[in-house]
């Protein structure tokens, strides 16, 4: 209570910052934890492909993947720590100026962007490559957050509550058709979906949500052979295990044969070259063969602490806005981790999602690091009862 | 709604908003974890081992270490088959796809390596989904090395070798039928190669090791299994490739000079031990080119109308000549089996030495309507037992086995090995002698009731003279060895040892001993009765197997084709001998059967006039071999050694010659003798007109052989003289005016110089030889 009435009765500076809280320390920690170890199997996945190198990338230096993503991983610290120190006020002010700015680059990838596979998510950066789907995951939280504080009680309505963020998320979506990049047209809408569910709007409008995805999804599925297959391979991926169920049933060999306590850190031989996309989107499956389920469920234990910390801060949170960020976040987190595990399980059918601290990606690795920043900014907020 | 609100305590979450993101954290943080844990718990724990077993599966590569097969070596170790380290040479398109190498230029270099088909190994080249595709299997070493330096100086990962095994053959096509072939995998298909795959075959070292999709090994994680191999070993034969060799030769030259229509075969047994000797059939096929097929065999492949003619052609063509007739053929033996005959009824005492057996051309046999006939119209008269073999008197032997009765009779045929008796009476019999060789066919005998029917003696009569059952060639010398060899019945045989491939010996074997049949005593009057079928010039049909200075016993055989007969209406035979030497104390045991001769080869078709001659070649070619002295004075009468008459003068000259029991002729005008044909030294018939010259050479010039066959050994001599080419017979020369010629060592239009030796081969002619027995 004294640090409240601190803050309104106008203190200086020098003494709201003596008196203020500290960061969330299990949070920090957590994500530190899990940061060191998706540095350590980036570096045990990735080695094999590394030496051999097929794609005629690394020239033949093991370590290669596991420097960048040892130097991304330190500057994101940085990074991170930075995002903590800056009051929230900036997040919001900063919110919209940032969506414009994920739009713009969104708009430029479709002109200018990387084709890596027969789609363009990619932008160049001098060496180093940007997926600005990325970046407007984190806008769309942000702005979310924003506009639904601006809204208020005006949430239920259609006109407020429903159309301008609808009209959002149909902007941002509709560039990632352009790219085209499913997975993340998913993540964006599934995340504003969640803003819209904690800012108010009835639940009414989810479940017509639900029943027209559903529609479009049996139109697509009716129209696009090419998502058909999806769904044919991932009900039976043995039955193309040599074309397109190959990447899948070398995931699912990779996670079998680990066991229960998997074949050792470095131990896995699915990542010589069997198991596409090792040091990847399928790096779980390496973590499964290598550490086994104890492990794997470790791991993922570690995962589901963070979230949880994640929302104990929101909760905890005094601002509805940074109550909305955190809770965004952290859906966020939860959100892509369970696509991953859930892809390399074959529990939905095959698309590319990364897994959070562990998948090889610079940009993508600061873009993380700097939400947890944030989340780390707003614990500072909280009220310390001694 | 005014800004101060919006900034005071009512500016943070709602209950609602509360309540959904404690929802929401549930379902975040707890619910989809639980749902990742279950599948993962799935996956890991409980489908572990399916999902295990699958990597591995892909992860280990096994190169399996291929043993070396062992060597296959005759009696006297000479290599006949033997295994020599050759390369297959494959692709990886997958890879020459990934490193982008040169298509062309690897189905340029290939193909002008191992001389192959540009466009087919560029075709192969492009089969990108794979990792293993053959372009030539068991390269030789020098073409492999050739292709390995193209591998390296152009840097191709897509081109690969691996190491094989490919036999070879030394001896071409000798022994093939005993030998056999192996397949493209290394497993024996035919023959020895066949019955001792496993042995010669050794078992594979495996190389078990973790590799990358690639194939090549892993880094850090090096697991390998090693589970050592051990090369085949090697097979000893019984089988000696020099007695195989004149059996060979023997053989194909009877069924040229015979026209025989539908092959022969020849089997030579160790008569002690019932190790074989040699064995062939006839056509032959080289082993080390096993598929293809004879000339004529091709050219009737070759105007085939389609295709699957075409096919169906050449595979009948591969069995044929792969077929063993010593082996797998069964026939009607014929008066050959008289021996078995006579073995049984002097054993039981049912014959003496001295019997009388009257012969008036034919004798009725209960439960035949027409009496049987003996070869000879109007009979033979009263013989002894010795002459009645000698004769091959069917009328004899019907009388010897009807004395010997039907129940006793098919006794000594199980004793013999011909057949097992069974306890259903109904039951056709059969045998086999358990040689270890692959593909042995079975006898095939009437029923125990049928044969000794009380009410009908056909069977028993006819079976006497050796018809109405059928037999392998194999299970003829087998018997006929024990009736010889003091009555033992050798298990037949082939492969005396095992050898590990370190040499020691791994297995040896000793002979067998079926079971004593019949007694020493009667074996050594068998013996005797059978030396003079050979010995006797006047009497014997054997006679045309005589070796000068050499004691042979021996049988003819002349069956008739019956169910043949009587699906073409002609009559066709199979005409055999079976002999051993020396008749005393024999060592070797020899059966050759011609399965039907041509009726236009000019030859008499029996098995006296066609099959005897064969054998004595033989044996005239193996006693000498295996050490066997000549007794006597070799070939008495028959051959003289040439003195050397340089420098005598003229007036010398005529005593000279005639005390050497010669003729003579001169050529040129000097006074003393210059040269001579043929030189000092050679064998020559007696008799011969040699060519002596005065002052002038020896001409240069080559003489054409003329045809022989037919004539008589004196006209024979007589023609060759006046070319100055000089006769030497091998068989006996008893009568020079009537024995005549069937074969000559150098075939007819043969060019040859002056002073040549033509071996002839010679057979009685007389009327008393014309015969079907």
């Amino acid at each position: 209570m004294r640090y409240d009435s601190a803050r309104l009765a106008g203190f200086s500076d020098t003494a709201v910052k003596e008196r203020r809280a500290p960061f969330d320390t299990p949070f920090f920690l957590l994500v530190l934890l899990l940061l060191s170890l998706g540095v350590v199997m980036v570096l045990s996945a990735s080695f094999a492909r590394a030496y051999y190198d097929p794609g005629n990338i690394t020239g033949g230096n093991a370590a290669y993947y596991f420097v960048r993503q040892l130097l991304f991983a330190l500057l994101g610290t940085g990074g991170m720590l930075l995002a903590s120190k800056l009051p929230m006020s900036l997040y919001r002010r900063g919110a919209f100026p940032f969506l414009t700015f994920a739009l713009l680059l969104l708009m430029l990838v479709p002109f200018i962007g990387v084709k890596v596979n027969g789609a363009r998510r990619w932008l160049g950066v001098g060496g180093l490559t940007l997926q600005p789907s990325e970046l407007a995951k984190l806008a769309v939280i942000l702005s979310f957050s924003a506009l639904i504080c601006r809204m208020r009680g005006r949430m239920k309505t259609f006109r407020y509550g429903i159309l301008p963020f609808a009209a959002l998320l149909c902007a941002i979506v509709g560039l990632l058709v352009l790219e085209p990049h499913f997975s993340a047209s998913v993540i964006i809408i599934a995340i504003g979906g969640v803003m819209l569910f904690l800012g108010g709007v009835r639940l009414g409008w989810f479940i017509g949500a639900a029943a027209a995805a559903g529609s479009a999804l049996a139109v697509l599925l009716a129209f696009f052979p090419y998502a058909s297959s999806r769904i044919t391979t991932w009900r039976d991926p043995f039955s193309s295990s040599s074309d397109e169920g190959y990447q899948i049933v070398q995931s699912l060999y990779s996670i079998g044969s680990g066991g229960l306590s998997g074949l050792g850190l470095g131990g896995s031989r699915q990542k010589y070259l069997y198991l596409p996309e090792e040091h990847n989107d399928f790096i779980f499956a390496v973590v499964c063969e290598e550490l086994g389920f104890i492990g794997a469920a470790l791991i993922l234990t570690l995962f589901a602490l963070l979230i949880l910390r994640g929302f104990w801060i929101a909760l905890h949170c005094r601002d509805r806005y940074d109550f909305l960020v955190c809770a965004g976040i952290s859906s966020l987190l939860a959100l892509q981790v369970f696509l991953n595990v859930a892809v390399v399980t074959n529990l939905v059918p095959c698309t590319g999602i990364s897994l959070p601290f562990f998948s090889y990606g610079g940009t993508a690795l600061l873009i993380q690091l700097g939400e947890m920043g944030i989340i780390l900014s707003a614990s500072r907020t909280i009220l310390i009862e001694k | 709604m005014s800004g101060t609100v919006e900034k005071g305590r009512g500016s943070g979450p709602n209950r609602q908003m509360l309540r959904r993101a404690l929802a929401l954290m549930g379902l975040c943080g707890i619910a989809a974890f639980l749902v990742l844990l279950i599948r993962l718990y799935k996956l890991q724990i409980t489908d572990h081992e399916f999902y295990e077993e699958l990597a591995i599966g892909q992860q280990l590569r096994e190169a399996a270490a291929s043993p070396s097969r062992g060597t296959i070596y005759d009696t006297n170790m000479n290599p006949l088959a033997v295994s020599a380290s050759v390369d297959n040479v494959y692709l990886s398109p997958a890879e020459i796809q990934m490193y982008g190498e040169d298509r062309e230029l690897i189905a340029r270099g290939l193909s002008q390596i191992l001389g192959l088909d540009y466009d087919d190994i560029l075709e192969k080249t492009g089969r990108t989904g794979s990792w293993y595709v053959t372009v030539a299997r068991k390269v030789e070493a020098e073409q492999a090395a050739e292709v390995r330096r193209f591998k390296t100086d152009n840097g191709l990962k897509g081109v690969r070798l691996e190491t094989d095994t490919k036999r070879y053959y030394p001896n071409s096509s000798l022994a093939c039928h005993l030998i056999g072939f192996v397949g493209t995998d290394n497993t024996g298909l035919e023959g020895i190669e066949a019955k001792y795959n496993s042995a010669l075959a050794g078992s594979a070292g495996r190389t078990l090791r973790a590799t990358n999709a690639y194939g090549t090994e892993l880094l850090f994680t090096s697991f390998e299994e090693y589970s050592p191999g051990k090369d085949g070993c090697d097979l000893v034969l019984t089988v000696d490739s020099t007695i195989q060799y004149y059996v060979e030769k023997h053989l194909k030259q009877a069924v040229e000079d015979y026209d025989i229509q539908n092959g022969a075969g020849a089997i030579a047994m160790d008569v002690n031990t019932g190790g074989i000797l040699a064995m062939a059939s006839i056509e032959g096929y080289d082993l080390n080119d096993f598929l293809a097929v004879s000339d004529e065999a091709q050219a009737l492949i070759n105007a085939a109308a389609s295709e699957e003619e075409a096919t169906a052609l050449l595979q009948q063509a591969q069995a044929r000549q792969w077929r063993n007739k010593a082996l797998s053929d069964t026939y009607e033996p014929g008066s050959t089996f008289k021996i078995i005959t006579l073995s049984m009824a002097l054993e039981e005492g049912a014959v003496d030495l001295t019997d009388s057996f009257y012969c008036g051309g034919n004798v009725s046999v209960l439960g035949r309507t027409s009496p049987i006939r003996c070869w000879k119209d109007g009979g033979h008269g009263s013989q002894n037992l010795t002459q009645a073999v000698q004769h091959s008197c069917n009328v004899a032997f019907v009388n010897i086995g009807l004395r010997v009765g039907a129940e006793t009779f098919y006794q000594y045929c199980e004793a013999f090995g011909f057949l097992n008796l069974s306890a259903d009476p109904d039951e056709n019999l059969t045998a086999t002698t358990g040689i270890d060789l692959a593909g042995e066919s079975g006898s095939i005998w009437w029923s125990r009731n049928t044969f000794c029917s009380e009410k009908n003696l056909s069977q028993l009569a006819a079976a006497s003279f050796g018809q109405t059952f059928t037999i392998t060639p194999l299970q003829l010398i087998t018997a006929v060895s024990a009736c010889v060899n003091g009555g033992r019945l050798m298990q037949p045989y082939v492969v005396r040892q095992l050898r590990n491939p370190d040499g020691t010996v791994a297995y040896a074997r000793e002979p067998t001993l079926v079971r004593q049949v019949i007694s020493g005593e009667t074996s050594a009057k068998v013996r005797s009765i059978l030396e003079q079928v050979v010995g006797d010039p006047m009497d014997g049909t054997g006679r045309n197997a005589a070796v000068a200075g050499y004691r042979i016993g021996g049988k003819t055989g002349t069956s008739e084709k019956v169910s043949l007969e009587a699906q073409t209406g002609e009559k066709e035979y199979i005409v055999s001998f079976i002999g051993f030497a020396p008749a005393d104390d024999p060592k070797i045991a020899l059966l050759v059967f011609l399965d039907t001769p041509s009726n236009k080869s000019g030859v008499y078709i029996s098995g006296g006039q066609m099959a005897a001659p064969v054998v004595g070649n033989m044996m005239a070619d193996i006693l000498p071999y295996l050490g066997v002295e000549p007794e006597g004075a070799e070939g008495a009468g028959a051959d003289v050694t040439v003195p050397d008459f340089t420098a005598l003068g003229r007036e010398e000259l005529s005593a000279a010659v005639k005390e050497a029991g010669l003729d003579y002729r001169t050529i040129g005008e000097g006074d003393s003798v210059t040269g001579q044909l043929p030189a000092a030294g050679a064998s020559i018939a007696e008799g011969s007109q040699i060519i002596l010259y005065f002052d002038a050479q020896v001409s240069p010039d080559r003489e054409t052989v003329p045809e022989l066959t037919g004539m008589s050994y004196a006209q024979a001599r007589d023609t060759l003289s006046y070319y100055g080419i000089y006769i030497h017979a091998t068989s006996p020369v008893t009568d020079a005016g009537t024995q005549k010629v069937s074969s000559q060592s150098i075939q007819p239009g043969c060019l040859v110089g002056h002073g040549s030796i033509v071996e002839v081969t010679l057979f009685s002619d007389d009327d008393s030889m014309l015969g079907r027995y």
